[in-house]
């Protein structure tokens, strides 16, 4: 049994062409669905976040599932702009570790994040509806939520975390001194936007004022965040008295250029003005950092924060990474021993029914009859055959771990004379 | 008795200085380093009590004795604000001024007693001048910290120098500035108003280097005092003007006297 995984995420490709690729979670199921019916495939599941779209894959065919997988993820899933540079293949081993990286937050882009858990846990839960895991899947997500659990419990990780919300709160720290009844101007949302924002809430920013290219829309947002709508004609205005500025929206050019913030500047009479562009292709022009009192920080700014607190926390990174290897030896370990599973049932099997068979012979004669239930009997001859089986089959499990086991499989059932349903496993 | 008070005010000031920069690195300490600042003003004052308590007495007006009163000031005054503006980081600085400054407060006094002379012949006017410009000076230099310390976050803001510099917010910076200027502006005002009365009183000419510097300094101050107060302005020109004025005022106290000795 072959794993593999496919996928494009925020160090292989811009957010430009990772927005094509994006799957909303009510459609994960649906997709594992059509995924696991596909020939050569025989468990799957599909994980998508504003930072990596990946199908996990098991399958017995792994050249056959690779093309497949492929095909599924550029062309089904999105529209076939990302090129070969921007898709990772990755296979087995480096798949397992991948997928326990990406559980504990690891491979994000803000180190320690708690949000991506949840996000594979529900990827976890889009493929159980669907019916698309097996043994394999099942285990491997399970193992991962266990590794992202013990690095969050017993690393400093998690309890530091820098996400976009957080990173947002802190400069906003750093500009001011209490974060209540300052004003936070919206521009746009996004998955990103909508974090800090909510970071900036959690700290304690009440007034917050939606614009959008619309009142419609900025209506809508606002609802969301209990703010206020503006449109983007009112936008000089809103500026005047602002405090941050969260900007998220698709645009070909800047929105906001010196030009605009020149007079709202005056106005202000130097009070710092926090503006976070999160758009890409940028919303604001970078020549407004010049400007007096206002700091901008764009999405490099903010990926040289996370990457500085990632250099800062390098014991945490490293004690983080011994609690994956040892996840992932673990994991692997079983694996290994998966083939054995069924010549071990089967042996199990096979000698308990001879047990039965001898017990219940046994049981038919006359000085048995009288003094021994069947029922004993085969609990007896039962015990007899676990005892005699416990030896062989720990250490047919322990060869299992060194790669020896498949050539005792082969040994047991030449030797019991057993059937496999299906010799490859 | 004196000296031994200021140098062990001297030594826990420097000492707060070393614990708040071990704070700001290990995220715990700023308070420790705040009871060594406070501390260390207790004993400072034991040493000014000590020092009316001499026959006779060392005059207040003495250059050692008034620096060594301007120490202590800036850092009571530091202590007061924390109640309105909890700036822990800039006592760090506080704590490296007051010392070095105590400290050479302490060697001069030992180096040469002041003249006593001096001390009768000023009366209220010399003790006003003395006691106002004094406070009017110590805030003022806290303001200038202050000022400082925003151009220097400012800057570190907009090159993205990552986070947790180790100062305290832009807007924490610009409230204490504003309010050790608003308070040490009149209060330097009125020691020059009462240090002219006083040369006056004297028959000296009120137009000495000193004097020049000082009103060049007082002149700077207008600056960034009329963007705060008429155009309510806040932000990088005040503290700016702030720190510029602040160089102007201890070249006119200290850097002319270091230069008369010189020559």
């Amino acid at each position: 049994m072959n794993l593999l995984l496919v996928g494009l995420n925020h160090r292989s490709a811009p957010v430009a062409v990772r927005e094509q690729y994006a799957v909303a979670p009510s459609e994960l199921s649906g997709l594992d669905e059509k995924l696991v019916r596909s020939s050569g495939i025989d468990e799957a599941a599909l994980l998508s976040t504003c930072n990596r779209t990946e199908v996990l894959a098991v399958s017995r065919s792994p050249e056959t599932a690779l093309e497949r997988l492929l095909v599924f993820l550029r062309h089904e899933l999105g529209d076939g702009s990302a090129g070969p540079s921007q898709v990772y293949e990755l296979h087995d081993t480096d798949a397992v570790g991948h997928l326990f990286r990406v559980a504990s937050s690891l491979d994000s882009m803000v180190l320690g994040e708690a949000q991506i858990l949840g996000q594979v846990k529900q990827a976890y839960r889009g493929a159980l509806e669907a019916g698309s895991l097996g043994p394999v899947l099942n285990r491997l997500f399970q193992s991962a939520f266990r590794a992202a659990k013990r690095v969050r419990s017993e690393t400093g990780l998690g309890a530091s975390s820098l996400s976009v919300g957080r990173i947002g709160v802190q400069l906003a720290c750093e500009l001011f001194e209490s974060l209540a009844g300052k004003k936070v101007l919206l521009l746009g949302a996004g998955v990103m936007a909508e974090s800090a924002l909510r970071g900036l809430q959690e700290a304690g920013v009440e007034r917050i004022v939606v614009v959008s290219r619309t009142l419609e829309s900025a209506e809508r947002l606002a609802g969301r965040f209990s703010g206020r709508p503006a449109s983007l004609d009112s936008l000089a205005d809103e500026l005047s008295d602002a405090s941050v500025v969260l900007s998220s929206v698709q645009v070909d050019r800047p929105l906001l250029g010196r030009a605009q913030l020149d007079v709202p500047m005056r106005a202000r009479q130097g009070r710092p003005l926090l503006i976070v562009d999160l758009g890409v292709p940028r919303n604001v022009d970078p020549r407004v950092n010049e400007l007096e009192n206002v700091y901008l920080y764009d999405m490099d700014d903010l990926e040289g924060i996370v990457a500085r607190g990632r250099a800062q926390r390098g014991a945490e990174l490293q004690a983080a990474l011994g609690i994956l290897t040892q996840e992932q030896d673990r994991f692997e370990a079983w694996r290994t021993r998966l083939p054995l599973v069924p010549t071990i049932r089967e042996l199990v099997r096979h000698a308990n029914e001879l047990a039965r068979v001898e017990a219940r012979r046994a049981s038919t004669r006359p000085e048995l009859a009288a003094t021994v239930s069947p029922e004993t009997l085969e609990r007896l001859a039962e015990g007899i055959v676990a005892k005699l089986l416990h030896r062989p089959l720990e250490q047919l499990r322990k060869e299992a771990e060194w790669q020896g086991g498949l050539y005792y499989a082969d040994a047991v059932r030449r030797l019991f004379g057993l059937e496999l349903e299906d010799d490859s496993e | 008795m004196t000296h031994l008070a200021y140098e062990v005010a001297a030594l826990l000031y420097l000492a707060a200085w070393g614990l708040g920069l071990l704070a700001r690195r290990r995220g715990r300490g700023a308070r420790a380093a705040l009871g060594l600042l406070a501390l260390g003003a207790g004993l400072h004052a034991l040493g000014f009590v000590d020092l009316h308590r001499q026959t006779p007495p060392i005059p207040l007006e003495s250059f050692p004795t008034a620096l060594s009163l301007i120490a202590w000031l800036m850092v009571a005054a530091y202590l007061l604000s924390l109640r309105i503006a909890p700036i822990r980081t800039v006592g760090v600085w506080v704590g490296a001024a007051a010392g070095l400054v105590t400290l050479g407060a302490d060697l001069a006094l030992r180096w040469r007693a002041p003249e006593v002379v001096e001390a009768t012949r000023g009366g209220a006017w010399s003790h006003a001048h003395v006691l106002l410009s004094a406070a009017g000076f110590s805030l003022l230099a806290l303001a200038s910290l202050a000022g400082l310390a925003y151009l220097a976050k400012e800057r570190q803001l907009k090159h993205k120098r990552g986070l947790r510099l180790g100062l305290p917010s832009l807007e924490g910076l610009d409230r204490f500035e504003h309010l050790a200027l608003s308070v040490g502006f009149p209060l330097l005002t009125l020691g020059m108003v009462t240090g002219f009365a006083w040369g006056a009183d004297r028959g000296l000419s009120p137009w000495t280097g000193h004097t020049l510097w000082l009103l060049a300094a007082w002149v700077v101050y207008l600056l960034p005092v009329g963007l705060r107060v008429v155009r309510q302005q806040h932000g990088h020109e005040p503290a700016q003007g702030v720190v510029l004025g602040f160089a102007l005022l201890a070249f006119s106290y200290v850097g002319i006297r270091l230069l008369a000795g010189a020559a």
